[in-house]
């Protein structure tokens, strides 16, 4: 287990790092970066507004960006603060230079550098931490629910195979991977969201909060924020503003997860021991819950364990639809506004949380399966 | 003795039934499959003679008012600029089809030769091929594919059109991550059939390692690749969708379902159709796919039923 262990945190470490040089010169080599866009400014012959060649020059050696892409992926990864001991101060940031502490530090030691767009100036790092809680709050509320749901029903569907139910269940996970998540979301939206939604017009049916975590203002009437007498900021406020979101995320997760439920489950129902339990007289019910529920269960462990990285990256698209301000939505309004350092970051924590979810995911089915050896 | 008395003309009575008369009776029986023919040949149909049954020019801002709401003369309204939606819609099929079937097509062929590869030669090829097939299935792919489809952004295809130079870009993004299942779909089908006695007699008789992959692995693993495929078609299209809807694929003017619900957020309780119809093209042509490959899986192999 130790050997084996230890060969696993070798070859994790070497995909983190092929993952983030593929990652680095992929963004280094892509057209439209912060440059381009001065230089496209500077064009045009609105010489008094543009750039010159000088100032521009100015702004990459500020930015590290006249680096290279060689020297660039070294300092991303390692910090630049060592330049100067190797003789090489000319590669270290114009600020660098001039003062010792604003030096990156690199991504090995928990430096991400500074946003450029999101938030200009202030470090990656408070830009995503700023944006966690809200990811975690949706994921991990997204998450049981969907779960606490979608096991059970699985199980049932499967047990009884062909019932009405089953034909519910396999209906449902089929819409549910066919349907566009945003377009859900926006129809979830005209129904229930904000003083326009139908559903509030005809029947004053208290209507949700569209967007954001919470409130700015105080309640708007009608709405269920004003029913519950919400203050900005309480945790009433912040479950009703994820009402909306976690509904959508959860069905979706449900859809594909009750149908891998079911199929694990049948998968164990077939067993020559699931047989055996009831040759020996056994009750159904002991049957289904001692011999074959423990082993169906045992896929679960996927699932769970890939959520890891899934909690921290968010829902990409539900958070934008819902205007929720998590991780996902940051990523892609980094990536929309090319602010790099953010979306390096975002990119690179994910692979590393992917790489440790699947080893510990290989790791619980030796612990549960005791027939699985890791070698 | 009954055997010996059949003759020749006995023999001639018993038809013998074609494989694809056989499967297309199994996959008849499977109702729900059937209907989503129908819808995905509509949709064909629509997208095929766009040109002949648009009523107005999908790029063109008509004389109507923008935010139009259904009337006789722009049955599903106009948009913000006035474009007749319907007719936006009938084009957005085009992309979005073509789209689909260009990365399922491209990505399942790239899969079927790297998974009989990797099956076949084993050793190193194999395990190498495994790696980075199993490291770039754990990643999540949506961030991923915003990624590279960001980075492309820019880039145009000289020669083409704009919106089938746009279409081709995403498509690539999209058949970098699209090859994979395929690829192990392939491999486990060539592993298990390299034991065979037939290939074994293939082998016995100097065939090429080239034409045993090619007339004996790859049309015998060819089922389930034909279903992952049908069912490859229904997720890309909502995979294009959303890249679309968030910035990130087909952009604006070429209308595509998934960029005609970017804009919708502003007048959505206003005109909900705006946010209606489109993502119901996209759910419907999804879903008819999903069954359409359900009943495929059922006709083509049972015992691949889950």
């Amino acid at each position: 287990m130790t050997n084996y262990l230890i060969r696993r945190f070798f070859q994790m470490s070497l995909v983190v790092v092929a993952a983030s040089m593929a990652i680095y010169f992929i963004l280094w080599l892509a057209p439209g970066g912060p440059l381009d866009e001065l230089k496209i400014a500077g064009a045009g012959g609105r010489a008094n507004q543009g750039f010159s060649e000088e100032q521009i020059a100015r702004i990459a050696e500020y930015l590290g960006l006249h680096r290279g892409p060689f020297w660039g992926y070294i300092a991303w990864l390692g910090g630049e603060d060592w330049f100067d001991d190797i003789g090489r101060p000319e590669l270290q940031t114009s600020s660098c230079q001039s003062v010792e502490s604003t030096c990156s530090r690199g991504v090995i030691r928990g430096d991400f550098g500074v946003s450029w767009n999101v938030a200009r100036g202030s470090p990656v790092a408070d830009v995503l931490l700023s944006r966690l809680r809200n990811t975690m709050i949706l994921m991990t509320s997204a998450t049981v629910i969907s779960l606490l749901i979608a096991v059970p029903i699985g199980i049932i569907s499967a047990v009884k195979q062909y019932s009405r139910l089953d034909y519910f269940v396999t209906t449902f996970s089929f819409f549910g991977t066919a349907m566009p998540v945003f377009w859900f979301g926006l129809m979830m939206i005209i129904l229930f969201g904000g003083n326009q939604s139908p559903l509030y017009k005809a029947f004053g049916f208290p209507y949700l909060p569209t967007g954001n975590v919470i409130l700015v203002r105080n309640p708007l009437p009608g709405s269920l924020l004003e029913l519950l007498n919400a203050t900005p900021g309480s945790t009433v406020d912040i479950a009703v503003h994820a009402i909306l979101p976690t509904i959508v995320l959860s069905l979706l997760y449900m859809a594909g997860w009750s149908r891998f439920m079911r199929t694990a489950m049948l998968e164990v129902l077939r067993q020559d021991y699931v047989r055996t339990a009831r040759a020996k007289g056994l009750r159904e019910r002991v049957v289904i819950l001692k011999h074959a529920m423990r082993n169906g269960l045992i896929p679960l462990i996927t699932i769970v364990v890939f959520q890891i990285p899934g909690i921290f990256g968010g829902a990409t698209i539900t958070e934008t639809v819902f205007n929720w301000p998590g991780m996902g939505f940051l990523y892609v309004y980094a990536l929309g506004a090319t602010d790099y350092p953010v979306a390096m970051a975002f990119l690179f924590i994910s692979a590393v949380l992917v790489v440790i979810a699947s080893l510990i995911g290989d790791v619980l089915y030796t612990v549960v399966d005791p027939r699985i050896r890791l070698n | 003795m009954a055997v010996a008395q059949l003759n020749s003309e006995t023999l001639s009575t018993i038809k013998e039934e074609s494989w694809f008369l056989i499967i297309g009776r199994r996959f008849i029986r499977h109702k729900l499959a059937v209907v989503g023919m129908v819808f995905v040949l509509i949709f064909i149909f629509a997208a095929i003679f766009a040109n002949v049954l648009a009523p107005y020019d999908p790029y063109k801002q008509n004389l109507a008012p923008p935010y139009s709401n259904p009337s006789s003369e722009h049955i599903l309204g106009t948009d913000e600029l006035g474009r007749d939606v319907f007719s936006r819609l009938l084009y957005a099929s085009r992309i979005s089809l073509f789209v689909t079937v260009l990365v399922n097509f491209v990505s399942e062929t790239i899969g079927v030769i790297v998974g009989a590869v990797s099956g076949y030669f084993g050793k190193w090829v194999d395990s190498l091929i495994q790696r980075i097939v199993e490291f770039l299935l754990t990643l999540p792919t949506l961030p991923l594919l915003l990624f590279f489809s960001a980075m492309l952004r820019g880039i145009t295809i000289p020669g083409l059109p704009d919106e089938w130079s746009k279409a081709i870009i995403i498509s690539l993004v999209l058949i970098a991550f699209g090859w994979l299942t395929a690829t192990r779909l392939v491999r486990g089908m060539v592993l298990s059939l390299r034991e065979q006695d037939f290939v074994q007699a293939a082998r016995s008789l100097g065939a090429s390692d080239w034409r045993i992959i090619s007339k004996h692995m790859i049309p015998n693993s060819l089922a389930p690749v034909i279903v992952n495929l049908t069912l490859g078609l229904g997720g890309v299209i909502v995979l294009e969708a959303a890249l679309s809807f968030l910035g990130f694929g087909i952009t604006p003017p070429v209308p595509t379902w998934g960029n005609m619900l970017q804009n919708v957020q502003e007048r959505m309780w206003q005109q909900p159709w705006l946010a209606f119809y489109p993502g119901l093209c996209i759910f419907l042509t999804s879903l008819s796919f999903n069954y359409i490959g359900d009943g495929l899986r059922d006709a083509l192999d049972p015992r691949l039923k889950l």
